[in-house]
């Protein structure tokens, strides 16, 4: 136990502090060393924007086990019409579009945020295979030249298959073949851990994931958000301005576990990234026990500043009330009956 | 935007750690309550136009409600909210000593360096912000004058919340000071040359009051609401279209130049 992370977690409001002979936190996903198994969703939490409101030095400080920033594409994308958001019982739907400078401006901004100490997973989006590949080739190709200090610590690629396609209009993560393509044409351009975020938007999500297992990635991250549709109270019409969103929040964890279960159980030994509605340390252990070797918090980040510490410290409570000694150890634990 | 007025826009704390406020006072004004909050770590570091993220008590509702300062002085905050919604109404029935839990302040601050002669137009519960920066213009000695428009009799009680010196109201139904819209308020003031107006308020309203300024010759502030899920730049999902492209009303606002939106 590092005494950052004790710092990072007594900040926290309402959690317990980590105490000594606790539970051993550290997981393995894939060859990504993560202190604890929890990381943030992609596109629901701005390191940089957070340090700007931080007292203190917030990269020491990170709460979360890796970061994972918002989805950047080839080229830069301003994103969808407002409104973007809306809340909805247990839930929201949002529809951002995307928006982001672009993988150019995006590798011109890694000083700033060169010492952050956790490793990084990157988001990746496009409408096709090679806009993907662009991205992965772009930064492996800066990494490979960048001079020491300059960039943070990027260990993997999270490929956000929920993009529209840009021939059919359609997630490609709807489609097990479109998805393989992103996959291998990604593959071809980096080493690094690579993951496929898959959509839950289908009949069956372990079609996407033995389509990107198969083409190379070494790891899935699930559920994204379910589309969903929102209307105004007075006009009738629907309410965001791209008309669709994707609802997240605890409306869908319990669509999330079962999607996450039947993914680990498809895939036993594969590295996966839980997600869907995580809320509290009990939601987190649950998506464990349904077979997650880590798990992101998503909508989570935007109800307190100090959601990661509060639901890591929680995490740990309930690791210990369950009578597990690891996270490791509590991998799976709903799957074996 | 001169790097100047950027500066000045910007260069104001923000904090986004969560304070655990006791109510220490609620006065309500219909469907209106204005909630004055103990908050010094908040208190201290505020300035008028900028806001705080409330989270609604009781648990039903994920996302906390963007508030902008309707006071700030020693160690307490003031927030003017309107019933509107669920989430709003319940804030709206807090008790002095309920204790709610706020992050703030955030966002950009109306500039007011050098300010001589200050007018405010203010729609609905968009009025809210003013009255702090019409408390920290007059202590700095600038000549302020406020001009609030309100859809009828039931919105007007907001009004009732206020303190400022020169404050003229008018209502769409003609039930509470002037019939008409505030631009019937502003076509009766003489407003002196070189005025810096300052506005927040419904969308169609800060529209017409972009043509107003622009006719007049007048430059302005505007504080923008919008819907938001973080108020903190993570989620982008409160953009406004503006003369420097999509920008998020909570962290590049709420307080833009009023000639640069597109509301």
């Amino acid at each position: 136990m590092t005494s950052r992370r004790t710092h990072a977690i007594e900040r926290g409001t309402g959690g317990a502090p980590l105490r000594g002979g606790g539970p051993q936190l550290s997981v393995s996903l894939g060859p990504v060393a993560l202190d604890h198994p929890l990381v943030d969703a992609s596109g629901t939490f701005d390191l940089l924007e957070y340090a700007l409101r931080y007292d203190g030095d917030y990269f020491a400080d990170f709460p979360y086990a890796a970061y994972v920033p918002k989805t950047v594409t080839a080229d830069a994308r301003i994103g969808n019409p407002a409104p973007r958001v809306t809340e909805t019982a247990a839930g929201m739907v949002n529809a951002i579009g995307l928006e982001n400078p672009g993988i150019h401006a995006w590798i011109g901004q890694l000083p700033g945020w060169a010492t952050l100490r956790r490793p990084v997973i990157v988001s990746v989006g496009g409408n096709d295979p090679a806009q993907y590949a662009a991205v992965v080739a772009a930064l492996e190709a800066h990494l490979a030249e960048a001079p020491a200090g300059t960039t943070p610590r990027i260990e993997g690629y999270e490929l956000n298959v929920s993009c529209p396609n840009v021939s059919s209009g359609l997630q490609i993560g709807a489609d097990p073949a479109a998805t393989a393509e992103v996959v291998a044409a990604c593959r071809e351009a980096t080493d690094r851990f690579l993951l496929a975020k898959l959509t839950p938007n289908v009949r069956d999500v372990t079609e996407a994931g033995a389509a990107a297992l198969g083409a190379g990635a070494d790891g899935l991250a699930l559920v994204n958000t379910f589309k969903a549709l929102v209307l105004d109270r007075q006009t009738l019409k629907p309410f965001l301005g791209n008309r669709t969103g994707g609802l997240c929040g605890p409306a869908i964890k319990p669509i999330a576990l079962r999607m996450v279960a039947e993914v680990a159980q498809a895939f036993p030994d594969t590295p996966i990234i839980g997600m869907g509605g995580v809320m509290t340390g009990q939601d987190a252990l649950e998506f464990i026990a349904c077979g997650a070797t880590a798990v992101a918090v998503g909508a989570a980040n935007f109800t307190a500043f100090e959601a990661p510490q509060r639901i890591l410290a929680e995490l740990c409570d309930e690791l210990e009330a369950h009578g597990f000694s690891s996270v490791a150890e509590a991998r799976g634990a709903a799957l074996l009956a | 935007m001169s790097g100047a007025d950027a500066q000045t826009y910007g260069d104001h704390s923000q904090w986004a750690e969560t304070s655990h406020c006791r109510i220490a006072g609620v006065r309500h004004f219909g469907a209106f309550a204005a909630l004055e909050l103990i908050a010094p770590r908040v208190a201290r570091r505020a300035a008028p136009g900028q806001f705080v993220m409330v989270t609604v008590p009781g648990g039903g509702f994920l996302l906390r409600r963007p508030i902008s300062l309707f006071a700030a002085h020693g160690d307490r905050i003031g927030l003017l909210i309107e019933a509107r919604g669920a989430g709003s109404e319940q804030l709206t029935q807090l008790d002095v000593g309920d204790a709610i839990d706020v992050a703030g302040p955030l966002g950009t601050a109306f500039p007011t360096e050098g300010v001589t002669n200050a007018l405010l137009i203010g729609g609905g519960i968009g009025c809210a912000p003013l009255q702090y920066l019409a408390d920290e213009l007059a202590a700095a000695g600038a000549h302020v004058t406020a001009a609030f428009g309100f859809r009828d009799f039931r919105a007007a009680r907001a009004a009732g919340a206020f303190s400022i010196e020169r404050l003229w109201v008018a209502t769409e139904d003609g039930s509470v000071g002037k019939a008409g819209t505030v631009l019937h308020l502003l076509a009766a003031l003489d407003v002196a040359p070189g005025t810096t107006v300052y506005t927040c308020g419904p969308n169609p309203m800060v529209a017409a009051i972009q043509r107003w300024t622009f006719a007049e010759g007048l430059r302005g502030h505007v504080s923008l609401e919008a819907h938001m899920a973080c108020g903190t730049g993570s989620c982008h999902g409160c953009v406004v279209d503006t003369a420097r492209g999509k920008l998020r009303v909570c962290s590049e606002g709420p307080v833009f130049r009023l000639d640069e939106v597109t509301p």
